[in-house]
């Protein structure tokens, strides 16, 4: 019994280094690109620690005038995806406590049709939307992006917010509601504080999805007058410089990840509470 | 749902203003996602059978169905789609049978689990421009870990030119798209995994069943739920996948990494073709909805033929 749960931890241990192993190599891979000189990289001497480590690469793309204009698309990117969470959330919050709290007739399909949507090909609707833009000239604006950044990612802040709801106990609302409380000041000082961690897991899960997207401001800003993240770093694999391309996807990686790490846990929330229902 | 039913008649009043408050609650986010996908949806089905006059935004003339008869005569993109119905399948099954071997690893308890979950979730957060940077440095001609590590292994003699090969760089793309898909749909496994009772594998293994019984008659059937909605989610995001194609190949070499949206994307955005363009993502939308329809379909023809059971 107690060798074969020695072999059982040794083959867990095992198996956790090679997930671990698959699932960080690419990234470790692109971070020692990053911090090492073009010379060493272009040599075939393989080497999976660093022998070298420079910051240069970083130093070329942060400075003003490189191909991937990392400022103006940070500051945009920023922008963008703090505006596109913030209304997903304004816009999201009551329909998800109407869906899941009041008597809409038919909720079930609404719900349904709200989230296969999501699930469509976005190029169906990136075709009409580009002509309509560029019709009314709103192209290149950030108006351009945050619109459909808002309308693609509402569906799933709705699904988001209303399982959060669901979990909510019904007590605290009914006791509100016989003090003598209306809807909406029971929306915005009970739900809404009540409601912190999954507006919290929200607001991230709008903002990743916004910061990453690419097909829309690829086709949306095609006079290149406003640029991401995403487009900026596009734009570096043009260049051969290795390196530099490596640097720049790290800069595009940070934001992302460190909201990733801080609120993996909401996220997981989020996960575990849409599942078991 | 039944509680709908059960409204006491003397709050009919009541329950009507209710009613009006739940739609004024949902009716903003009704409008946005109206106006976004149902008029652009409607706008794309009309111009499918037109031609489209990009440079005055004008539809030129009603063409009925010639735009789909030239998709259907035309190799590329017959081709296309039938690549980009392997593309999404190979990613589904890898992805769905990667990531329930993760979540079966997350199961259990060790050191270190909630630092591997984190490295796990990484790739999730990975733009996919970013995902394409870094396969694509991997599987780089002259500076490429893969080639570095096979050459000096002795497996291959020369560095290898990956992605000249459109056969290769197909699943060097479909590696890319399943590394950035498993943390995903791995939390959803694992989360379905500690939903279960542990009573259920405590009882089975006092009768005596050994790991693959285990597996094969308790938790392949318990998970089976659980894996068919992500499968198919997995392959209608697999439909949708562009960015990695963009940023590593192009479509190329010779088309032979053009899936259908990218098909689409060529059509309108580089030759301007919104009308075929339009055809195209309409049978596009076709497959996704048959991929995901066809099971519910059959579920619901089995109960009805079938009964309950």
């Amino acid at each position: 019994m107690k060798k074969n749960l020695i072999l059982k931890n040794f083959f867990i241990y095992f198996s956790a280094l090679i997930v671990f192993l698959i699932m960080f190599f690419p990234l470790y891979g692109l971070i020692l690109t990053s911090i090492q000189p073009e010379s060493i990289i272009r040599s075939r001497n393989l080497s999976f620690f660093p022998t070298e480590i420079i910051f240069t690469h970083f130093a070329e793309v942060l400075k003003p005038n490189h191909i991937s204009n990392i400022y103006e698309g940070i500051k945009n990117s920023l922008i963008v995806s703090f505006l596109t969470s913030f209304l997903c959330i304004i816009l999201a919050f009551p329909a998800a406590y109407s869906l899941a709290r009041l008597n809409l007739p038919a909720k079930n399909i609404i719900l349904g049709t709200l989230i296969s949507i999501y699930f469509l090909p976005t190029i169906l609707f990136v075709i009409p939307l580009f002509v309509i833009l560029v019709s009314y000239q709103l192209d290149d604006t950030i108006l351009s992006l945050v619109v459909p950044y808002t309308a693609f990612t509402l569906p799933f802040v709705i699904w988001i917010l209303k399982s959060f709801i669901d979990k909510l106990p019904v007590e605290v609302e009914e006791a509100a509601k016989i003090d003598g409380c209306s809807t909406l000041q029971l929306l915005i000082h009970i739900i809404f504080p009540l409601l912190r961690p999954g507006l919290i897991a929200a607001f991230i899960f709008a903002f990743i999805l916004s910061w990453v997207e690419f097909l829309t401001p690829l086709i949306f800003t095609n006079n290149l007058k406003i640029s991401t993240v995403a487009l900026g770093l596009f734009r570096s694999t043009i260049d051969i410089k290795i390196g530099q391309q490596a640097a720049a996807a790290i800069i595009t990686l940070i934001p992302v990840t460190i909201l990733m790490i801080f609120f993996q846990q909401y996220i997981t929330k989020v996960v575990l509470s849409g599942s078991d229902k | 749902m039944t509680d709908l039913l059960n409204q006491p008649s003397n709050s009919q009043f009541k329950f009507s203003r209710e009613k009006i408050l739940a739609f004024t609650l949902i009716l903003p986010s009704l409008i946005l996602v109206f106006i976004t996908y149902l008029y652009p949806a409607i706008f794309t089905f009309v111009i499918s059978f037109a031609e489209y006059d990009i440079i005055r935004l004008k539809i030129k003339k009603f063409i009925q169905f010639k735009n789909f008869e030239f998709l259907i005569s035309n190799y590329f993109f017959t081709s296309s789609v039938l690549r980009t119905i392997y593309f999404g399948f190979l990613i589904c099954v890898c992805t769905t049978i990667l990531s329930f071997l993760i979540a079966l690893l997350l199961n259990e308890k060790f050191i270190g689990k909630a630092f591997l979950r984190v490295m796990i979730v990484l790739p999730w957060a990975v733009p996919s421009v970013v995902s394409g940077v870094l396969w694509g440095q991997m599987f780089h001609a002259d500076t490429g870990f893969l080639n570095a590590l096979l050459y000096q292994l002795g497996v291959i003699s020369g560095y290898k030119i990956w992605l000249a090969d459109p056969l290769v760089a197909l699943h060097v793309i479909a590696i890319a798209e399943i590394w950035k898909a498993i943390p995903f749909m791995t939390l959803f496994f694992l989360s379905g995994l500690q939903s279960l009772p542990s009573e259920v594998f405590e009882a089975a293994s006092v009768d005596g069943a050994n790991v693959f019984q285990r597996f094969s008659n308790i938790l392949f059937p318990l998970m089976l739920p659980i894996a068919i909605p992500l499968f198919l989610i997995q392959f209608v995001l697999a439909m949708k996948s562009f960015d990695t194609i963009f940023v590593l190949t192009r479509g190329g070499p010779g088309g032979g990494t053009t899936t259908l949206n990218y098909f689409i994307y060529q059509e309108a955005f580089e030759t301007f073709n919104l009308g075929r363009a339009s055809a195209a993502a309409y049978v596009l939308l076709i497959i996704t909805l048959a991929v995901v329809l066809i099971p519910t379909i059959s579920r619901f023809l089995i109960k009805f033929f079938w009964g309950n059971k």
